[in-house]
């Protein structure tokens, strides 16, 4: 997937000359176009994040379109005060790029964990929050974000599962409908987990829910307009993210019904608010902390007979 | 320096500090003291002709950048883009009132100032965006970043003192405004920097000495550094005294926040010639 989003960069690089990219000794092999191409636009900035986000913001000052590049709790937390005061608060066109969605760095530990990056860009006013679930998505959020006035954090993987979406796809509206239900249950989900919340509306049709499963790839700012023409229609809504259960697209999601008085009812899957401090590939950490398509499945079933007496 | 000359920049000094105790003293908040520190630096790069910014043409793409890393003594500069004609000399009054553009920290809503800065540690590597961005570009213009002594303590500070001699930007000025007190205390009784011409050096920035209250002084160590296109970026820790101009201020920790009262204004305008 991050080679997709580089490619999509190295096009964008091509034709403005103001773009400059800014990586914290990250990205070995997936820039290297970038690097021979460009190589007055093209800095290894040390393992420096806040100066990183810092220098950004005066090339930025100075009429360049920046992305700034390393794992995402490196280029979201360590420097998030950088984030807000250098960048946010003066709405410069600085886009962070976050490599490692979630448990994606599963062998490295806690520290390489991306669990609190969504919630604390969420934070940041002027921000918008893209998050791929593809190598499509990854390859066109590089010009997406080139479009987008002011900063942008884009979240993606090191490897993409299949293609979810055609080469034609303009991810303009914020999210897309994947597949389409019976109209009673949603399911919202984002990045690399859509793929498993696809399986878990299969698994859920062998129990006569017909569940419609929707990409939000754009966390913020929410599309609340087509977002509520959706949900009030629905009953029951399913949130499906691999990030903590608070601040994420869960949450998002929740605020948005609670704030609009829809009468659906909502039940958020994420990562638990804990740190994991165990270690072990993507597939394993997820079966540990229930974000298995069979376990997810499990809830969904339990949750919809509690509160709905359903027979499922 | 011509007599002439230092006497002009000294009358733009007093009349600085004049606005910032008045200005302050009408707020009834604002850092004075550290405002007080700086006034002359402030002073000499804005009349002395070393910053070169137009007011008439705000956007001018060649003109000087300069930061005010240490956010807080906007006070000090806020004077000076107003006399300059950035914007009214009439808006200092409303200098941290209720829904003014001017407040306590540097804000990059008011014409002049290039970017916000109050939280400490930020100003150098915007700064040093702006000189690469100016190799860039090839541009001769300069930027110059007021870095507080105290603030030296961010360590966000030093990730900028390694990176700008890598990419060679001699474009780049920064002054250091060593006054060795913080907001609590000295800045030997905390984490004090020492001699900050050892570390600089060692990162291989060219490193100038001056009395910071010393228009002659000054204004040599800065024909010095803007001359001199070795490569290497430069740094000038001018030796101040915080609070200077009030003798009561002068030096004493507990002004660094602090708004005078009573006899002490009478005191301050006094020794202001107010």
């Amino acid at each position: 997937m991050r080679e997709s989003f580089f490619n999509g960069l190295y096009e964008v690089m091509k034709k403005d000359e103001r773009v400059i990219l800014l990586s914290s000794d990250t990205g070995f092999g997936v820039m290297s176009h970038i690097r021979e191409e460009f190589p007055d636009r093209w800095y290894n900035v040390g393992i420096a994040e806040q100066n990183m986000i810092g220098m950004a913001a005066g090339l930025a000052l100075c009429g360049k379109i920046v992305y700034v590049y390393a794992i995402c709790p490196f280029v979201t937390l360590r420097c998030i005060e950088q984030i807000r005061v250098d960048v946010c608060i003066q709405n410069l066109n600085v886009n962070m790029v976050g490599v490692g969605a979630g448990y994606d760095y599963g062998t490295l530990g806690a520290t390489h964990h991306a669990c609190e990056d969504i919630a604390s860009m969420r934070l940041m006013p002027n921000m918008t929050i893209l998050n791929a679930s593809d190598s499509v998505s990854a390859q066109s959020f590089a010009e997406l974000s080139y479009d987008t006035p002011g900063p942008v954090y884009v979240r993606f993987e090191r490897y993409a599962g299949d293609d979810l979406y055609d080469k034609k796809q303009a991810f303009l509206g914020g999210l897309s409908t994947l597949k389409s239900g019976d109209g009673g249950t949603v399911i919202i989900s984002g990045g690399k987990l859509v793929h498993k919340a696809l399986e878990v509306a299969e698994n859920l049709l062998e129990h006569q829910i017909g569940a419609t499963v929707i990409d939000l790839y754009r966390i913020k700012p929410l599309n609340v307009e087509l977002l509520l023409r959706i949900l009030c229609r629905v009953k029951n809504v399913v949130t499906i993210e691999e990030h903590s259960i608070v601040g994420g697209l869960g949450s998002s999601i929740a605020e948005l019904i609670v704030d609009t008085g829809l009468e659906c009812s909502v039940k958020r899957i994420a990562l638990p608010d804990a740190f994991l401090r165990e270690y072990g590939d993507r597939e394993c950490l997820h079966e540990l902390v229930g974000l298995d398509v069979k376990t997810m499945t499990s809830q969904i079933l339990v949750w919809l007979r509690n509160i709905h007496g359903e027979d499922v | 320096m011509k007599e002439s000359k230092i006497a002009f920049l000294e009358e733009k000094a007093l009349w600085v500090r004049q606005q910032v105790l008045e200005m302050c003293l009408a707020a009834g908040a604002g850092h004075i003291a550290p405002a007080f520190s700086c006034a002359d630096i402030l002073t000499l790069l804005y009349y002395g002709d070393i910053v070169r910014v137009d007011p008439r043409n705000r956007t001018w793409e060649d003109r000087d950048r300069f930061i005010l890393s240490k956010g807080q003594a906007c006070a000090g500069l806020y004077p000076i883009l107003a006399d300059l004609g950035f914007f009214p000399v009439e808006d200092l009054v409303n200098y941290c009132q209720n829904g003014s553009y001017l407040g306590g920290h540097t804000e990059s809503k008011v014409p002049g100032v290039e970017t916000l800065t109050g939280s400490l540690g930020h100003g150098l590597s915007i700064g040093l965006g702006m000189a690469l961005a100016a190799k860039m570009d090839k541009r001769d213009y300069y930027t110059f970043v007021l870095l507080g002594d105290g603030s030296l303590q961010e360590g966000s500070n030093w990730e900028a003192v390694m990176a700008a001699q890598k990419y060679e930007l001699d474009n780049l000025i920064a002054i250091v405004d060593r006054n060795n007190l913080q907001a609590l205390d000295f800045t030997t009784n905390s984490i004090d920097p020492g001699d900050l011409a050892k570390p600089f050096e060692a990162f291989g920035w060219d490193v100038y000495q001056a009395d910071g209250h010393s228009f002659e002084e000054m204004d040599i160590v800065f024909d010095m550094a803007t001359q001199n296109r070795d490569g290497r970026p430069t740094v000038i820790i001018a030796h101040t005294t915080k609070g200077k101009g009030v003798s009561f201020m002068e030096n004493d920790p507990k002004w660094h926040f602090r708004i005078p009262k009573g006899d002490e204004i009478t005191q301050a305008r006094k020794e202001l010639k107010i």
